[in-house]
């Protein structure tokens, strides 16, 4: 063997660091969210429909955050509207920022059509919620039949564009990754499915624990119905878990199979990040959850439920920073693993972030109305346990 | 024909003082701790049979730059004569071609705050003049001229010495060449480096 000792290298640091990989995140659960609940308004399965709500708020707010960590990560974040003024249609990034646009803006619109009806009705409530409800529907009160056949149109129509935006927004940052050459882990025509399939994991993950509190919260209990509904989105996301582990399976054979550079970020996956690459992302937050969801019996417990959901969304965001990363870690030049330690800066963006966005969510939740079919909200609503209202 | 510059370092010549890194920090004002210009050195093999390599590194000035095409703002460019630059009022310091640049040769700049990386020394070029680690080499190892021009130096260099470049496998065309470089120096040893090395 030859022994090579370099003594003299110029230090280089990771500039992708954890606010990216947070950023990958969020569109992800947004993605993935709003795909599911477009499985009633745009795929036409009924008992979706009950859902719909509830997911399209949750997909744009985490939309509308998850820029926010892209925002903070540059060196001049002042200059973000030059994004705008010079676009480069080789560059994924550039692709990106128009989707970050369109896409919440779609969703707004399909939010706009799927609530109309029930803004109408909540007029009578009066209060601040009123005063929301007439600002919101700016002067539309119609409640004819036509206008209802209208609104369901709308959503229809909006949500059928959403789908693909969905795919294309989350889809993206795949590419982001993908199209970089130097970088053997990230390097391959599989990143952007994979990024979609972990995307639909965590979506559902999220998904679900959100529907639970709003149950909870705005109808006081989850009723057999919703439970039955829990079940199947469980079901779901086992399916979500199959392809994803499958793709992932895929990628690291191909990895390991390619040039020096694939096989040694697959040896640094296995054993310098082994922990955090088979341990979390895919043991913890991937094997054991399917594990668990793949008796119906467990589908059918809260609990369980719950822990998978749980499981997955610890998952992919463990993938999310392995990934963004772990890529970084393998020098291109020199002869050292590179080390990233995240700043108490990104730390304390990443946890207030969240913080805000859960209370924008949770105050969302408690003022839109947010009655479907076979419930209606209660009277009052239980103010215990924290939760804005 | 317009100019094509490029780069040529012939390591037989090289000694390893470091004299380029020094000049480029100082005539492009580099702050510390990020490098234009820096020299990688290491040592093969096991005593008695041992050799020393050093591996002079910039940016390569690629014909085909993964920087330029990631850059979300247009602020990476490429003039005629194939250097690549920044433009440092557009940059918004995204860090994606620091990302896709399979040389390192990127970062960004904790004073001015954009991505940043050697410019040939492009000013100096402008009026004439040879790049700062050029004109400081103390064994004449550096070479920098015009490609299209036949009877440049770097031009008869590239015609009658053998010449490698560092990652030729990349679609980037890297357009700063070396004579006598060790393969070990060219790209890092990343088996060892993950400690998957038998």
């Amino acid at each position: 063997m030859m022994t090579t000792v370099h003594f003299f290298d110029s230090p280089h640091e990771i500039y992708w660091g954890l606010l990216i990989a947070v950023y990958f995140y969020y569109t992800g659960m947004s993605a993935g969210s709003f795909i599911l609940t477009s499985l009633g308004t745009v795929f036409g399965i009924e008992k979706y429909k009950k859902v719909s709500k509830v997911g399209v708020i949750m997909a744009i707010v985490l939309l509308l955050f998850a820029p926010l960590h892209l925002l903070l990560d540059l060196a001049q974040p002042g200059r973000a509207l030059n994004l705008f003024t010079h676009v480069h249609l080789t560059s994924a990034m550039s692709w990106g920022v128009y989707l970050l646009i369109l896409y919440p803006l779609c969703l707004m619109f399909y939010a706009w059509y799927l609530f109309r009806q029930d803004l109408v009705n909540g007029l009578n409530k009066g209060g601040f919620k009123a005063s929301l409800y007439s600002f919101l529907l700016f002067g539309k009160k119609d409640m004819s039949e036509t206008a209802k056949a209208h609104d369901k149109k709308q959503a229809k129509f909006f949500g059928t564009i959403g789908v693909p935006l969905a795919l294309a927004v989350h889809g993206y940052t795949g590419f982001i990754l993908g199209n970089v050459q130097a970088r053997a882990i990230w390097h391959t025509p599989l990143m952007p499915i994979i990024f979609l399939m972990s995307a639909m994991v965590s979506g559902t993950g999220l998904f679900i624990i959100v529907l639970m509190l709003v149950e909870k919260f705005k109808f006081g209990r989850l009723n057999d119905d919703i439970k039955s509904l829990i079940a199947d989105i469980a079901n779901l996301m086992k399916w979500f878990i199959v392809v994803d582990g499958a793709l992932m399976i895929t990628y690291f054979i191909v990895l390991w199979n390619s040039t020096e550079a694939g096989y040694a970020a697959g040896y640094y996956l296995l054993h310098g990040e082994g922990w955090s690459f088979l341990g979390l992302e895919n043991g913890l937050g991937m094997l054991v959850p399917l594990l668990i969801l793949l008796s119906k019996k467990a589908r059918q417990s809260l609990p369980a439920v719950v822990t998978a959901s749980i499981l997955t969304i610890i998952g992919v965001l463990a993938m999310r920073i392995n990934l963004v990363i772990g890529g970084q870690k393998l020098p291109l030049t020199g002869s050292k693993i590179i080390e990233y330690v995240a700043s108490g800066r990104d730390i304390g963006i990443v946890l207030g972030i969240a913080v805000v966005a859960a209370v924008v969510l949770s105050f969302l939740y408690a003022v839109l109305p947010m009655n479907r079919p076979g419930a209606q909200e209660m009277k009052s609503i239980p103010t215990t346990k924290g939760v804005a209202q | 024909m317009g100019k094509r510059y490029a780069m040529v370092i012939d390591l037989r010549k090289c000694v390893g003082c470091h004299a380029c890194t020094v000049a480029c920090k100082s005539e492009n004002n580099v702050p510390l701790g990020v490098n234009r210009s820096w020299v990688e050195e290491l040592e093969t093999g096991r005593f008695p049979n041992v050799s020393r390599h050093r591996l002079p590194r910039l940016c390569n000035h690629c014909e085909n730059p993964s920087c330029l095409n990631v850059c979300p703002v247009k602020a990476t460019y490429q003039l005629e004569d194939g250097t690549v630059l920044v433009d440092y009022d557009r940059c918004i310091g995204c860090g994606y071609c620091i990302a896709a640049c399979p040389y390192d040769a990127r970062f960004i700049n904790p004073e001015r705050k954009t991505a940043e990386k050697c410019t040939y020394c492009h000013e100096r070029v402008a009026v004439g003049l040879l790049p700062a680690c050029v004109n400081t080499c103390i064994g004449g190892a550096r070479f920098f001229g015009d490609l299209n021009d036949p009877n440049s130096e770097v031009s008869k260099l590239l015609a009658t010495e053998a010449v490698t470049v560092s990652k030729p496998e990349t679609n980037n065309r890297p357009q700063t060449y070396y004579i006598g470089a060790d393969e070990k120096a060219l790209r890092p040893n990343l088996l060892k480096i993950v400690g998957g090395e038998k």
